[in-house]
């Protein structure tokens, strides 16, 4: 793209799409007509000419300030294995209709409906199921909105999208779900100019979600094509390891494909991020390795702590404590993942240089 | 009573050139016109569509213009007179025929008009259509005024009848669309019976027997043209430049000798029979000079024919200079104009000719007062609709997707009006034909989505033949028809599928849709005021194999608004427009680019010419804030 065009718009272009370095978090979408996400791809609609620039604020893959934002983050915790936390605990719904629904322990689900039932939060930004083309973000406004999005995506899906699209239609106490990479945009919006600061403002909590990898939608999509799958997929699973297995549940029911072979798949700006807990978060929540069906849930943020008192005392969860070994590893994994990430980026700073 | 009918021989009316066409026809009795719409040859039919309430004549709009030129010879096979008239593109699509009939031989007396457009002015092409005179041995003749416009024709069908051979007249762009006084003459009876005699058929055997008959009949020609009144001489006897003109070239020729003083210096010829060659008034004329100019629209076909008849005879009329678009002396391209010719004869006499031209005192003066103007697709038409969902669900695709385009109002997807997505623009029905074949290159590697787009008429007139060959060959082709029910670009000529014809009589409409079924293609119809959902439903069938028809069907907006209006009062409300700012960035006037939308400067914001917009309400979905507001008008 030519730099005739709106700076802000050309960088994103020249620096992370062009680079398919873009993870499709979806922070650039529906803050204006140039961006579009649609069919597990953030689009570029038309030239933007403007000289100021939110998209690349935003942008989690666009290097912009990013030093000082890992400034921030490392005075606000340890910044070495899985961030800043007040509390780490395991825990599973007691709603069964829920945990049926859920991927795991129905932590995420649970919260919300209890959170929104007690008007804590006004609506909830989710990750939809998509059928006939991509997942895409969801405004969840009540109980059954939030179990129809139950479930990991594992796809790239521009949930904040729908983040945008809720401030446009003057949501307010927005509870937002997302990534590593979305809770980073969310963290940047922060100080955004000009508005970020009241964007941020309407957010009321965010969860995020523990990543090693997301995979793009649309080579997925032809490589279950391949494989002979060519309809609507109700589930996926990837089994902790060392099972190396893609799970894909269809109507026919469940189909193992070797990891290996999925890994093609995986979205390439991926490889770049240092992050697999979700560390901007208020609460991030994860697999438990070796307990099925619980979820690993990190408190981080004071707000945070607050909202979940509430939803503990109303008596919703089953806690119980995170043995020791599952935190050793899931530290690990953290560590390697920040490692894996920085050498790939100081590879492609050095190639690019 | 139109002026066409009412008006008796011998009265002075104001015609335009086509006009004047039209009533050469009516007094040379052709009962059988047809055309196929096309800029700058349309009104000639109207002209006569509208003669045909008072008068025994059929007129029609026919399908494309070789269906025209074999529908109008069916009166000449059986002994009536005929008309058909087209612009220069349509005389290449009645080639194959023109070429046979010629060898044939035709009865009744039958004229073909091309107006051709130099410079291309309302066309996608340059082109002379005078050259298919040669390759086929038709005569020609070229007018110069309406008035000569209006005699020529009416003597041209006397000329076919004659000599049994179709007769070519070709007008141009200025003499087509210009304005004069013409003295009429009478209207005959029209009382023609149509006969076919069986015992002579028509065809093109013994082909060479044909083709010598047709050398006769050009030769008969000739005689006749070497006396005619059309081809005038103006000068002194022995000038010191002749010039060699015909057409509208010739007008501009005999202003700029008045203006630059040279009329009793350079003599001027003008032909009016331009093929086959007067042979024995050219050597009498080139006898007079040795310096010869030519000037004349589009291709040096006067220079090059007359420079071959002048090496024939040139024992008797010596060496001569010749000057023209082979020497550079003229350009070969673009239309003659006074300027261009005072250009040239400034030169050649070596006079200060550019002061004398109007245009640059006007230009000066001009500047501020007329505002820039671009392509653009008029308020509320639905094209601008078709090509935004296009747009959107080719980016939404993400691999390089483009329009294999048509001409007409569809080439202006070409432009920033239509988002600049249709990347060719050739003849009638050629992008589906190109589509055809892009749909067989995967084969070979080729990933790239193409949508085909054509209007209503084009996909009559050319379009169907490609989409079976698309059908037949199993071709990967997604083909829109913009269907907004009317030939809008040359002036809303009813077409097989508006339900009447050039005369006015309803007639049952042919069904695009029905039609295209019948192929056993996929076939859906969607809304191109419903941008988003047709931007859903093009995505959805380009992940499609095979042959695809989308039919995007909304009436051309400025035929709505004459028949019914639109809907809404449009609004922008200005608190809510964000204007430059991050966030929309001018995007309804920028992008958009409705002419109904202005930019109100003062306040940078957008807002709404109430002059202009029509109410179709569109532009609501695409402002970011919803700052652009629709009210039903009541």
């Amino acid at each position: 793209m030519k730099a005739s065009h709106g700076i802000g718009q050309c960088e994103l272009v020249n620096k992370v799409i062009r680079q398919g370095i873009c993870v499709k978090c979806g922070a650039c979408v529906n803050l204006c007509p140039y961006f579009d996400y649609f069919d597990g791809r953030i689009v570029v609609t038309d030239e933007c000419h403007a000289d100021t620039w939110r998209c690349l604020q935003l942008c989690p893959r666009a290097d912009y300030e990013d030093t000082s934002l890992n400034k921030e983050g490392a005075a606000h915790g340890d910044g070495s294995e899985i961030g800043p936390f007040k509390e780490i605990f395991i825990a599973r719904a007691k709603d069964e209709e829920i945990r049926g629904r859920a991927q795991y322990g129905g932590f995420v689900s649970s919260f919300l409906i209890y959170t929104l039932e007690e008007r804590l939060i006004g609506a909830a930004i989710l990750t939809g199921k998509g059928n006939e083309i991509s997942p895409s973000g969801v405004i969840a406004k009540d109980r059954e909105d939030i179990l129809k999005c139950a479930g990991s995506r594992y796809t790239g899906a521009a949930g904040l999208a729908a983040f945008n699209r809720a401030i446009k239609e003057d949501g307010e106490k927005l509870a937002v779900v997302g990534l590593p990479c979305q809770m980073e945009a969310l963290a940047r919006m922060r100080r955004m100019n000009p508005d970020g600061e009241e964007r941020d403002r309407r957010v009321s909590l965010k969860i995020g979600l523990f990543c090693t990898w997301a995979l793009d939608y649309r080579k997925l999509q032809n490589y279950l094509k391949t494989a002979g799958i060519d309809g609507s997929i109700l589930k996926y699973d990837i089994p902790p390891p060392p099972a190396q297995i893609f799970h894909v549940q269809t109507e026919q029911g469940w189909q193992a494909f070797p990891l290996d072979d999925v890994r093609p798949s995986i979205q390439e700006g991926c490889s770049l991020c240092q992050d697999m807990t979700a560390e901007w978060a208020d609460i991030s929540v994860g697999t438990v390795e070796g307990i099925e069906g619980w979820n690993t849930v990190v408190v981080r943020s004071e707000r945070g702590s607050q909202l979940l008192s509430g939803f503990i005392e109303a008596g919703h969860l089953e806690m119980r404590e995170l043995p020791e070994e599952n935190l050793a590893h899931l530290k690990e994994a953290s560590r390697n993942k920040r490692k894996r990430g920085n050498s790939a980026k100081k590879e492609r700073r050095r190639k690019s240089s | 009573m139109t002026r066409m009918t009412q008006r008796k021989g011998g009265s002075v009316v104001l015609l335009q050139g086509n006009e004047a066409i039209a009533r050469g026809a009516l007094e040379g009795g052709a009962i059988f016109c047809a055309a196929y719409p096309g800029n700058p040859s349309s009104e000639i039919i109207e002209t006569l569509a509208e003669a045909s309430k008072d008068l025994p004549i059929y007129v029609e709009w026919s399908v494309n213009e070789k269906v025209a030129l074999e529908a109008a010879t069916a009166a000449s096979f059986t002994g009536c007179r005929a008309l058909v008239s087209m612009k220069q593109n349509g005389v290449n699509v009645t080639s194959d025929f023109l070429t046979n009939l010629t060898l044939s031989g035709t009865k009744g007396g039958i004229i073909l008009i091309s107006c051709d457009d130099p410079s291309g002015i309302s066309s996608t092409n340059e082109e002379d259509s005078r050259l298919f005179s040669r390759l086929a041995d038709i005569p020609l003749l070229e007018p110069a005024t309406p008035q000569e416009a209006l005699d020529m024709t009416k003597w041209a069908l006397e000329l076919s009848e004659k000599i049994k051979q179709i007769v070519m007249l070709r007008s141009v762009s200025r003499l087509s669309h210009t304005r004069s006084n013409v003295v009429l003459g009478n209207l005959p009876d029209f009382k023609q019976r149509p006969h076919f005699d069986v015992s002579s058929p028509f065809h093109t055997f013994p082909i060479i027997e044909k083709h010598i008959q047709r050398h006769q009949k050009l030769e008969q020609a000739r005689e006749m043209f070497e006396e005619s009144p059309f081809n005038p001489y103006r000068g002194p006897s022995k000038p010191e430049l002749l010039i060699i003109s015909s057409g509208c070239a010739w007008t501009y020729i005999g202003e700029a000798l008045d203006l630059l003083g040279l009329s009793h210096r350079v003599g001027l010829l003008k032909l009016g029979t331009t093929w086959p060659l007067p042979k024995r008034l050219l050597k009498k004329h080139l006898q007079m000079c040795d310096r010869i100019l030519f000037l004349e629209d589009v291709d040096p076909f006067l220079e090059d024919n007359v420079k071959s008849l002048a090496a024939d005879m040139g024992k008797e009329i010596g060496l001569k200079e010749f000057m023209g678009k082979a020497s550079g002396h003229v350009p070969d391209y673009g239309e003659q104009s006074p300027g261009v010719v005072m250009g040239v004869l400034g030169k050649l006499f070596d006079l200060d000719w550019e002061r004398k031209r109007y245009r640059d005192k006007v230009t000066p003066w001009e500047e501020g007062l007329i505002p820039p103007r671009e392509f653009g697709f008029c308020a509320g038409c639905p094209h601008r609709g078709s090509y935004y969902a296009i747009k959107t669900a080719l980016a939404w695709d993400g691999k390089e997707g483009f329009v294999s385009g048509d001409i007409g109002c569809y080439s202006m997807g070409l432009f920033p009006t239509g988002f600049n997505q249709v990347k060719s623009v050739h003849a009638m029905g050629s992008g589906v034909g190109l589509a055809s074949g892009y749909g067989k290159l995967e084969q070979f590697g080729f990933d790239q989505p193409v949508v085909t787009v054509c209007g209503d008429s084009t996909f009559f007139h050319a379009g169907i033949p490609a989409l079976i060959n698309a059908k037949f060959n199993a071709s990967d082709i997604l083909l829109l028809i913009l269907d907004n029910s009317a030939t809008a670009m040359t002036g809303f000529q009813p077409h097989p599928g508006t339900g009447n014809t050039a005369m006015g009589t309803p007639t049952e409409p042919v069904d695009v849709e029905a039609l295209c079924r019948s192929l056993q293609v996929h076939v859906e119809v969607g809304d191109p005021y419903d941008m988003r959902d047709t931007a859903r439903t093009l995505y959805r069938l380009m992940k499609m194999d095979g042959p695809r028809v989308l039919i995007l069907r909304r009436k051309c907006a400025l035929v709505q608004k004459r028949e019914e209006g639109f809907p809404y009062l449009m609004e922008v409300d200005q608190d809510k427009c964000l204007g430059e700012s991050c966030g929309c960035g001018r995007y309804c006037t920028r992008i958009f680019r409705c002419p109904g939308l202005i930019w109100d400067k003062e306040k940078g914001k957008a807002s709404i010419d109430e002059v202009i917009c029509v109410g179709c309400g569109i532009c609501a979905e695409i402002c970011p804030e919803k700052a652009i507001r629709m009210e039903a008008r009541i």
